[in-house]
């Protein structure tokens, strides 16, 4: 609250404050015109955006057309080589590609759904609710590698959790078949972060005016009714960081598949960022992985830009 | 606002920007470049060993607390990193200098690309090199300079448990119906016949090794698929996926094998449930730990109808290659440790504490592990094929159409599938 406030709520006429002499022979800074100082303290976080992001990024496209190892001092420029390579001859690629836009979608809609339903029901503040919050978000605080080795022995067929209480799978192994390993995965992943989203969902929802519901309620809506219209409607902001936070999240799950499956079996969980990573690491094609990032880095911009996009026509709509 | 003068600002200005640069120009300067503040010998100097052997780590110890016992001025420090991410880290890591004066690498592609990159120092004239079986480390030469020192010999040969062949009557299998016959025995006396880590592709690939010794169309097989020069659509490469199949049909695998990892497979080993461990004798330790008494040995799979037509009892690897970090600045120090490890007398020790053979000459062998691996020494061995691909993609291309064959492919459809990814990665 400030100052002038009281005197509002009281039906006060406000005068301006009175306006600073302006001493003579010196122009006065427009109150609205920033001063150039300001930048100074933009400045740090600025260095590190341009030292971390903006320059790897423009060394990423520089590289994207070179065929550097990554090891040799010297490089040469091959054009759009790596490029036309990428889209007309790499059977891997295409199949991660696919994989990862599999993946990207298993995750998008389970984590979405489920994150909303668990905080529509865990929406109140009781002290139950504030438990079983806490206890969704707890693997959020656990780091992937940790993550990786449970779910590992979770899928182990031999001995593993679930084949120890009894859940039929494939004879290989969920994560030994080509059929369910990227699945199993995707599974893991959704339990790993559905409680961050859910916190999310949890502050969208508690912003909610009560009233709304009451309103709905006198109007005789039934429960899917209000949900549609009051609830989705106006949940609508937290959707879209969801939604945007768990497809950036879900392309890039290396860690993850890296330490269970290391793409395999035969390429059924390579996605982009694995690709990416062995290219560059392990097959020493700096250049070609740099391409293969660039795409990567498109791809990502151009999927987050479509969901923003559908979700204001949503709003609008 | 203004949160100061306009003076001010001027004065502010400059020392800020001056800041700004002093801080940018000492994080350059961080990254350091090839060392040329190079210490004097007689200078208290720590050199750093860089290698994937964390199971050697005690070994390496005691010969490391010995040498500098005998070298005052060195000290050396072991940096240890898991087998996979040295694969993929290694290069990076000793180009920058930021560990490995002293430093290992696989035989085949990481060795063909760090030396590529000029990061080993030349050896060839170093009187330490004569210490070594010149046969054995050939794989460390690269046109005509000695770079790297292949301080291991493995065997890439399975290993058995004499207990589960002799409970279940079956004898060392000298041809490929008998190794079928084998595996269905030991599966009717209830074993595992062979733990395959279907879930590691780095250990599965070493069943590949002895699987097609004996198919190559030449001993360089691996290496002419690469070039070009036969595909993987030829008989002898779906011969070998189709005996892949055919040991799956007998039984040889468990039906979850592609989703066993490494440690489950040797769990099951050491735990006497499986009777055969597709790796090699570089986990002998690792099933020490686990089962000090359990009886093994090492044989290897021979693919051909009869036995006087096998060509091959097993293959062999000379790897761990030693090299001196050319970027370093203390090599004279890099390479006192390498003399080191050299001596015979200290390489006996590494392969002893290890279980390990080693490629120095006149190492007195004592443990009881390296019993059954010495005799080896003298069988009709190839160098491991799987290691002539210094292209990965192109290996992972092969070893993949063994996992889709045991997944349910086709053999010559999963052959076609991968010539098709060998000829976009050629």
């Amino acid at each position: 609250m400030t100052a002038t406030e009281p005197a509002r709520r009281a039906g006060q006429v406000l005068e301006p404050p009175p306006a600073a002499p302006i001493q003579a022979g010196r122009k006065r800074r427009s109150p609205t015109r920033p001063s150039p100082l300001l930048w100074l303290f933009v400045l740090p976080a600025l260095l590190l955006y341009v030292v971390f992001f903006v320059g790897p990024t423009l060394f990423a496209l520089q590289y994207s057309i070179t065929d550097w190892d990554g090891i040799s001092p010297s490089f040469g420029y091959v054009g759009t080589a790596n490029y036309t390579e990428l889209f007309t001859d790499d059977t891997i690629f295409r199949r991660a590609l696919g994989n990862n836009l599999r993946f990207v979608l298993v995750v998008v809609v389970l984590q979405t759904v489920l994150s909303l339903l668990f905080a529509m029901l865990l929406v109140r503040n009781t002290r139950g609710s504030i438990l079983l919050r806490a206890l969704f978000f707890f693997p959020t605080i656990l780091s992937s590698v940790s993550v990786a080795f449970v779910w590992s022995f979770v899928y182990d067929p031999n001995g593993g959790l679930l084949q120890e209480i009894g859940v039929p799978g494939p004879a290989q192994g969920w994560l030994g078949s080509e059929d369910t390993a990227l699945y199993a995965l995707a599974v893991t992943q959704v339990w790993f972060h559905t409680g961050q989203m859910l916190v999310v969902f949890v502050a969208g929802l508690q912003a909610i005016p009560a009233e709304l519901y009451e309103a709905a309620e006198l109007e005789g809506a039934s429960g899917w009714q209000s949900f549609r219209h009051v609830t989705w409607p106006l949940v609508a902001p937290a959707t879209a960081i969801v939604l945007a936070y768990t497809t950036i999240q879900s392309f890039k799950a290396f860690d993850l598949v890296f330490a269970m499956t290391q793409g395999g079996p035969n390429y059924s969980t390579e996605i982009l960022a694995t690709l990416i990573y062995n290219t560059a690491f392990v097959n020493f094609r700096f250049g070609y992985a740099a391409a293969e990032s660039v795409v990567f880095m498109v791809l990502v911009g151009l999927v987050a830009w479509l969901q923003r996009r559908a979700l204001r026509v949503e709003r609008e709509a | 606002m203004h949160f100061l003068s306009r003076r001010r600002t001027a004065r502010a200005l400059p020392v800020l920007a001056t800041l700004a640069a002093l801080a940018l120009t000492a994080g350059c300067a961080g990254g350091g470049g090839d060392g040329g503040d190079q210490q004097a010998a007689d200078q208290k100097q720590t050199i750093s060993f860089y290698h994937w052997r964390a199971e050697d780590k005690e070994t390496f110890d005691a010969l490391i607390k010995d040498f500098q016992a005998k070298n005052a001025n060195i000290t050396v420090e072991q940096s240890i990193f898991p087998s996979e991410q040295y694969q993929a880290t290694a290069q990076t890591k000793i180009r920058d200098g930021s560990v490995g004066d002293v430093f290992t690498v696989f035989r085949g592609a990481q060795f063909e690309s760090v030396a590529k990159a000029g990061l080993f120092a030349d050896l060839t004239d170093e009187g330490f090199v004569d210490n070594y079986q010149e046969s054995l480390i050939e794989p460390g030469r690269r046109e005509g300079k000695q770079l790297g020192l292949p301080y291991q010999l493995v065997f890439n040969d399975p290993l058995y448990s004499k207990a589960a062949f002799a409970k279940a009557g079956v004898q060392v299998p000298t041809s490929w119906p008998a190794f079928l016959d084998t595996c269905r025995k030991l599966k009717s006396a209830g074993y595992i016949p062979v733990a395959f880590p279907g879930g590691d592709p780095n250990n599965a690939g070493q069943l590949l090794n002895t699987m097609v010794m004996n198919n190559l169309p030449a001993d360089d097989g691996f290496a002419q698929l690469e070039q070009g020069k036969t595909k993987a659509t030829d008989a002898w490469w779906v011969k070998t996926l189709t005996q892949y199949k055919q040991a799956q049909d007998a039984g040889c695998f468990a039906p979850n094998a592609l989703g066993t990892k490494t440690d489950a497979a040797l769990a099951l080993f050491a735990q006497g449930k499986a009777a055969i461990l597709p790796t090699g004798s570089f986990q002998v330790a690792a099933v020490r730990k686990q089962a000090p008494d359990l009886e093994i040995d090492l044989f290897a799979p021979i693919t051909t109808e009869t036995p006087g037509e096998a060509k091959y009892e097993g293959v062999y690897n000379a790897t761990f290659i030693l090299g001196v970090n050319a970027r370093s600045a203390k090599q004279a120090a890099a390479k006192k440790f390498v003399e080191y490890l050299s001596d015979p007398a200290n390489a006996a020790t590494y392969a002893n504490g290890t279980a390990q053979l080693v490629t120095v000459k006149d190492v007195k062998y004592d443990s009881p592990d390296l019993a059954f691996t010495e005799p080896w020494l003298t069988k009709k061995t190839l160098l491991a094929p799987r290691f002539q691909f210094t292209n990965l993609e192109i290996r992972s291309a092969i070893e993949n159409s063994v996992i889709a064959v045991l997944g349910g492919k086709d053999p010559a459809q999963a052959a076609t599938e991968a010539q098709k990814i060998v000829d976009e990665k050629r």
